[in-house]
């Protein structure tokens, strides 16, 4: 491709007096308003700027003058011509000069001459460089403005990316957020769905405990009746069926109750002393028939009467103790209790007082990797357990939730074959007022003989089997009995006769118990209509009534009081609670 | 046969391939992100591998390896892979050699015409040369696609040129019935080419179009005449149309320009080489 010079393409672009043009061109750029004209050999002329007057006779004279080498003056109008040969153009340059006389003796015009034609002779190729300058400096711009535009994509991607990935960012936190609420929501779910199934347990198992207040009331009158050996063996049975199936509605009805969060703990003035007697004397005859002996060591300092639920609190270390005893063949079950005093109550006068408990035992022991398990409901040390002793394997899961219920935690430690530990600590509020005594739980059992006094109860129960467990119990104790289905009878029979004291169901048809006890109190404030009743007329003091009910929560003994009702028993109704609320109400 | 015609027939045996379809599509449109760039040229492996060999030959003069074609796009930018895919695409189907016409030679052609295009647009204007290159390296599209149609009446029409009887534009219209400008526009159209790009293949030997100094079309009917003037041509020993009026006026105010882009040409077809070398 080198044999294609630029000559070649652009031959016809390309005029033959360029390079004439362009050194005149030049050469007149240097002295505005001077002229020239360029001769060649071969008469070729080319000119620049105001004609220059010469015939070809002094054009020829002074271009031989000029061949030798010099340069020639020749005066022109108002200035003077000079003459010199240009063999690089093989041309004789003709250059009038403004001036007033010959100057082609001064060195200094000579000079500028020379170095005037030798200057115009490179216009060419200064021309060349200039364009190439050019070029270079455009493609310098382009690179730049190409790498500035570069720069602006790589950019524009970089943020790009950086939104995309915000964006990505963004997703996530929303869907975590979300699964988050879905999962809160499932959970809530699952929450009330376990309440409503604690809600319906502790329901059915009100239901359950009105058909065994029947069984074991009967049982109970029926064992007080003449029987031979064999018929007093089979009521023994019943009777202890009963008393551990109402054992197990009991623990199940515990459970639900804490596990619907409706447990709440009392706060009331108790002896310890009684507590740890009492619990321990529950266990003394059975343990010692099995040849275990059941002992109890004091530590610290034991205030003797504290404040707290004792209730609870016993069905605890009953629990505890019951299952050191069934779980131990021979030995020693021991229940230790530590009184720690806290000193960092002291100043807040809140005066409290720690108390450690446990439970030892040296029976058959528990395998470490089910101690944590055995607190968990239904389960036992393992499934063997259950058939061998018995036991529904709630009583620890209750012991669990109430000791954590009132501020501790229990802790069990066991080696297999040698025995186990059970301990918990809670704080209880130290009581210092010597006035407030205990209430005496347990009335001293009256001999059925001692009222010998007719006591008149009326019973109001609409429940026929009621009627007459809670009749025939009341006889033995030698009282007269008269029952009324309902609130409404009740009243008539009050209107009737007179009574000592009254039974009154809760929920009855037409007129309910709480109901009938306002009826009652709403009677004695009123002269007219106390007079009216027989039983309200003579009465110095208000006539007790007595709530019967088979839901054994607090707010249903709450509801009895507010309607105006002086005690309450829960069903199923014993011998002993039965009495002693005519101890207390109808006092011998 | 009319130039849609000619277009059908030529896309149902051969055109470009879809990836360089969709890539120059990409490079017209403001919104593409180099990532959809790299993403599209990604699908075609062989390709990448070719574009990585173009990007590091002498051409881009890069200092650093390019080996990932992510990598490309950030030191080349969207337009030059956009011709170096053009290039690729092209060159396949630049193939066979007879008396008569050339395609190879045809491709060399082109080749020269894309490189003094890209020259004239940097060096004289100072303008980016991208689009200028693909015109230059694609201008001449049509005598491929009517050497594929109609191979007979295009060699008829190159024969006649070749005695002087008409310029090879009036002959293909005589003879096929479109000239290769018109063709060559249409099959731009298709592959959504820049409309200047466009242009300058329609018009590239309309010689009394008046184009506007600088342009893509001017710079393509200067660069291929100098090309036609250095026998790169498909006919060979063909008599070259003069310059239209108003580029001959700029080559001669700028003579010295145009003097240093002949002297540099040579220099700068060694440099891209690699692009337009025949495969082996």
């Amino acid at each position: 491709m080198n044999e294609f010079g630029f000559e070649e393409i652009f031959a016809e672009l390309i005029d033959d007096d360029r390079p004439w043009q362009l050194f005149l061109e030049a050469l007149a750029a240097m002295v505005p308003g001077s002229s020239l004209l360029l001769l060649g050999a071969d008469g070729s002329r080319q000119q620049q700027g105001e004609a220059i007057a010469l015939d070809d006779d002094q054009a020829t004279r002074l271009r031989c003058q000029a061949a030798r080498g010099e340069v020639v003056a020749w005066p022109q109008g108002e200035g003077w011509l000079y003459v010199l040969v240009v063999p690089q153009l093989e041309a004789t340059l003709y250059w009038r000069l403004p001036g007033e006389r010959d100057l082609s003796g001064e060195p200094a015009l000579l000079a500028f001459i020379r170095h005037g034609v030798a200057y115009a002779l490179g216009e060419e190729k200064r021309r060349e460089e200039a364009a190439q300058e050019e070029q270079y400096r455009h493609q310098i711009e382009v690179l730049k403005q190409q790498h500035g535009e570069l720069i602006e994509d790589n950019y524009r991607q970089y943020r790009i990316n950086q939104q995309q990935q915000e964006e990505y960012a963004r997703n996530l936190e929303s869907e975590i957020a979300r699964q988050t609420a879905e999962l809160r929501e499932a959970n809530a779910r699952l929450e009330e769905s376990s309440r409503l199934k604690s809600e319906f347990l502790a329901n059915m198992s009100h239901e359950l405990r009105t058909p065994m207040n029947a069984i074991t009331g009967f049982a109970e009158l029926l064992a007080e009746t003449p029987l031979n050996p064999e018929q007093q063996e089979y009521c023994h049975t019943i009777r202890q069926a009963a008393a551990s199936l109402l054992a197990l509605i009991n623990d199940i009805l515990d459970l639900a109750k804490i596990e619907a969060g409706k447990l709440d703990l009392e706060t009331a003035p108790f002896e310890l002393e009684e507590l740890l007697t009492s619990v321990t004397s529950m266990f003394t005859l059975a343990a010692r028939d099995k040849g275990v002996e059941i002992a109890v060591r004091r530590d610290g300092e034991l205030p003797p009467v504290l404040r707290g639920d004792s209730h609870r609190l016993r069905q605890v270390l009953v629990n505890l103790l019951g299952n050191a005893v069934k779980f131990t063949e021979r030995g020693t079950v021991e229940l230790e209790v530590v009184g720690r005093p806290r000193k960092d109550c002291l100043d807040s006068g809140g005066d409290q007082v720690n108390l450690y408990f446990a439970v030892h035992d040296n029976g058959i022991g528990i395998p470490a990797h089910r101690l944590e398990a055995i607190f968990e409901k239904f389960t036992q040390a393992d499934g063997s357990t259950t058939r061998r002793f018995g036991g529904t394997g709630l009583g620890l899961a209750i012991c669990r939730q109430l000791v954590e219920l009132m501020g501790g935690q229990i802790a069990a430690s066991s080696r297999e074959g040698k025995g186990s530990t059970f301990s918990f600590e809670i704080a209880l509020e130290r009581e210092n007022s010597a006035k407030q005594q205990p209430q005496a739980i347990a009335a001293a059992v009256a001999d059925p003989a001692a009222g010998s006094d007719a006591r008149r109860v009326l019973l109001v129960e609409d429940n026929q089997v009621n009627q007459r467990l809670a009749t025939l119990m009341l006889a033995k104790q030698g009282c007269e009995v008269t029952v009324a289905a309902d609130g409404l009878e009740a009243l008539e029979q009050l209107a009737a006769q007179s009574f000592d004291l009254v039974f009154m169901d809760i929920q009855m048809p037409r007129l309910d118990g709480l109901a009938a006890t306002r009826r009652i109190r709403e009677l004695e404030a009123d002269p007219a209509a106390r007079a009216s009743h027989a039983a309200l007329a003579q009465r110095a003091t208000p006539l007790p009534v007595v709530g019967l009910t088979a839901h054994a929560r607090r707010e249903d003994e709450e509801a009895c009081y507010a309607a105006g009702m002086n005690g309450f028993l829960s069903k199923p109704i014993g011998k002993d609670k039965l009495l002693a609320m005519l101890e207390q109400f109808a006092g011998g | 046969m009319e130039a849609k015609e000619i277009v059908r027939k030529f896309s149902d045996v051969k055109t470009l391939p879809h990836v360089a379809i969709k890539v120059t599509k990409l490079a017209g449109d403001e919104q593409t992100t180099m990532h959809d760039f790299e993403e599209v040229i990604k699908l075609d492996p062989v390709l990448v591998t070719r574009l990585l060999r173009l990007v590091n030959s002498p051409y881009f003069g890069l200092v650093q390896k390019v080996e990932s074609i992510s990598k490309a796009v950030v030191f080349c930018g969207i337009k030059q892979l956009r011709n170096l895919v053009a290039v690729e695409a092209l060159r396949n189907l630049f193939k066979g050699d007879d008396e008569r016409f050339s395609r190879e030679k045809l491709w060399l052609h082109s080749a020269t015409v894309a490189i003094l295009a890209d020259m004239i647009a940097k060096r004289v204007f100072g303008m980016a040369g991208d689009d200028a290159f693909l015109a230059g390296i694609i201008h001449d599209i049509g005598l491929v696609a009517e050497d594929q149609v109609l191979p007979e009446e295009l060699r008829q029409a190159a024969d006649e040129m070749r005695q002087g009887k008409a310029s090879l534009i009036d002959s293909e219209r005589s003879r096929i019935g479109a000239d290769h400008g018109e063709v060559g526009a249409l099959l731009a159209r298709e592959w959504k080419l820049p409309s200047e790009v466009l242009k300058a293949i329609k018009h590239h030997h309309d010689s009394d179009k008046n184009f506007a100094i600088p342009s893509i079309p001017a710079i393509i009917v200067l660069a291929d005449f100098m090309a036609f003037k250095m026998q790169y041509n498909p006919v060979p020993g063909v008599p070259v149309p003069s310059l239209p009026p108003a580029l001959a006026r700029h080559v001669k105010d700028m003579m010295a320009n145009y003097k240093i882009i002949v002297r540099d040409l040579p220099a700068e077809m060694e440099k891209a080489k690699e692009l337009y070398r025949p495969h082996e």
